[in-house]
């Protein structure tokens, strides 16, 4: 039971780090990234071979294999989607915007599932990577029972401390940049701000939360092939994202736990319908585009909408205007007489 | 008929183009525009429509790549920058369509405006929060009274698509303000707003100049043109027709051709 109750705390937090990834994407910058699951990988893949030992008489084939312990491993392979995010920035986002953006993203998660599923030499193609150490396993003397809790204890932690940090980028001068690259790039781009180098900067902080949610991934189960990233995968995050409310990091924990956890996961553990293996799974599936499209329809802004920032926010404190400005009481001081205006 | 630098010697231009030309397709819509904005006066772009009048200012704020031509602010040659780098320099442009930020508040909508911010460096962000603090309270202070000139002061924490059309009209030039310019390209910012509203821009614009801010303002309604334009400037089939002041415009037959003999027909247009 605590292991069933612990693996959907696990889940919860992970994804939520995953919706605050997508979120400074596509929720405050626009750039609608349909390869989102990709990064995860390459950040999970990542985490694994430079957690792993040397590939030599394992049974499994991949590169590196450097044996790093746990919070450093995990945050190169942060680093590791970002490098993917870096490349693949510099050959899409300058041109493409919107759909067709999302086009090319999409085939691009395509392409990269059937390469790594097929190039057996990068992270041992179909089967995967496994037999990832689980971290701290031995100093704290853990057991294959009381892993869960306390990997799901730390992803916790480590989820409180991006969201904190998220935070504070969407709360700043940096993240209102976003918002209006998301609202209109042409009136940013005129307002002297870098277009590309906005979404420069919001593709690589997303594709870093993308790679450790990933990384903790690898980490929780201790192994992850390509059946865990088949690119549908991508919008599950993005359900997470639009049910919780897009622009809203708590909003994203609350899509979190509704999508993941309780659509998702929970009813993995329910009884098999008998004569009907894997019939629930399907109807989940089925279940989260519907949930998906309700929310659409009647709640669009998601269950825990983006919050305005008002005025006292900024540091100042509103004063009574004496200009009541009413457009057409003209108290302006220096109203002109056009003459006969048209 | 001359073609750029037309200006008087005392007069110093803040913003030249010679020899401008862009086309769509084959459809010339810009053909060798040239002219002077004089620094710290307000200049009209009239002319029929289809001159090319919005293809000029988008290609001058680095919206759009000419073909062919210079582009100069002040001294510096800045043909086919991107418009970020133009808007650095102190060219900000606002659009005949108002385009909002419209997820922002109306505030928010000025906060975005002044360039190099502190808070938009993450290392900013996390390492020195204590001075992006202090610049953003600065900033919102300068947008409370901006938008307080503006008559936008009790819309501030609403968001920019709500607002009403002739808000909007405000709101962009509120904001193109808010970014300290030295030269204001306005793409008709009086098009279709209410008699009173036009009254009020104009004296916005004309308090502009005042503070020292260059214009250049494409304008349809030759009433005030004549109220508060120093300079006009004539487009006409992509090419620079006549610049000078409107009486002397007046006199010209091409111009009259051109454009004011049409007057009563670009009148009914609003």
């Amino acid at each position: 039971m605590t292991y069933y109750v612990f693996t959907l705390v696990f889940f919860l937090f992970d994804y939520w780090i995953l919706a605050m990834g997508l979120n400074i994407q596509y929720g405050e910058t626009g750039i609608l990234n349909f390869a989102y699951i990709g990064f995860v990988a390459i950040g999970a893949y990542f985490t694994g071979v430079f957690s792993l030992h040397s590939a030599k008489g394992t049974g499994q084939f991949y590169i590196l294999g450097l044996g790093l312990p746990f919070p450093l491993n995990l945050l190169l392979g942060g680093i590791a989607a970002m490098s993917l995010a870096l490349l693949v920035a510099l050959i899409t986002l300058r041109r493409l915007r919107t759909d067709y953006l999302a086009i090319v993203l999409i085939s691009l998660s395509l392409v990269l599932y059937d390469f790594c599923n097929n190039y057996v030499g990068l992270f041992n193609g179909a089967d995967g990577l496994y037999n990832v150490p689980e971290p701290f396993a031995k100093p704290f003397g853990l057991n294959v029972n009381s892993f869960i809790p306390f990997f799901a204890c730390v992803a916790a932690v480590v989820s409180l401390l991006m969201w904190f940090a998220m935070s504070r980028v969407m709360r700043s001068p940096m993240g209102r940049t976003f918002r209006a690259v998301r609202d209109d790039e042409v009136v940013a781009a005129a307002l002297g701000k870098n277009v590309f180098g906005v979404k420069l900067k919001s593709m690589l902080i997303g594709s870093f939360y993308a790679g450790v949610g990933g990384g903790l991934l690898i980490q929780f189960g201790g192994s992850f092939n390509p059946t865990a990233w088949l690119p549908g995968e991508t919008f599950v995050v993005f359900a997470v994202l639009l049910v919780g409310g897009v622009g809203s990091n708590l909003g994203m924990f609350v899509g979190a736990l509704l999508v993941e956890t309780l659509l998702i996961h929970l009813p993995a553990f329910l009884p098999e319908i008998p004569g009907h293996p894997g019939l629930i799974e399907y109807f989940d599936s089925a279940l989260v585009g519907i949930v998906l499209m309700v929310m659409l329809w009647f709640r669009p802004q998601g269950v825990a909408p983006e919050r305005l920032r008002r005025t006292p926010s900024f540091g100042v404190v509103p004063q009574d205007s004496d200009n009541s400005g009413a457009i057409g009481s003209l108290s302006s001081p220096a109203a002109l007489e056009l003459g006969d205006a048209p | 008929m001359t073609v750029g630098g037309v200006l008087d010697r005392t007069e110093i231009a803040a913003l030249r183009c010679d020899g401008i030309t862009k086309a769509f397709q084959g459809v010339h819509a810009v053909n060798g525009a040239a002219f002077d904005v004089p620094e710290g006066q307000i200049t009209a772009l009239i002319g029929p429509n289809g001159a090319g009048k919005t293809t000029v200012v988008n290609i001058l704020s680095g919206a759009m790549r000419c073909d062919s031509g210079r582009e100069f602010l002040g001294e510096t040659e800045v043909t086919n920058w991107p418009s970020y780098r133009i808007a650095r320099l102190g060219l900000l442009r606002t659009f005949q369509l108002s385009r909002e930020l419209g997820g922002l508040t109306v505030l928010e909508n000025l906060l975005t405006a002044p360039a190099h911010q502190e808070g938009e460096s993450l290392a900013n962000v996390f390492f020195r929060p204590g001075r992006v603090r202090r610049q953003e309270r600065e900033h919102a202070e300068r947008a409370l009274d901006v938008l307080d000139i503006y008559g936008l002061y009790q819309h501030r924490d609403v968001r920019a698509r709500e607002l009403s059309g002739g808000q909007k009209k405000l709101l962009e030039i509120a904001r193109a303000v808010m970014a300290e310019p030295k030269i204001l390209l306005l793409d008709e910012p009086m098009a279709g707003v209410n008699p009173a509203l036009i009254e009020l821009i104009g004296a916005y614009i004309v308090d502009l100049r005042e503070s020292g801010v260059t214009v250049l303002m494409i304008e349809h309604n030759l009433n005030v043109v004549e109220q508060i334009c120093d300079y006009v400037v004539v487009l006409a089939e992509g090419r620079t027709l006549a610049t000078g002041r409107l009486n002397e415009l007046r006199q010209n037959t091409a111009v009259v051709k051109a454009y004011l003999g049409e007057v009563i027909d670009a009148g009914a247009a609003h």
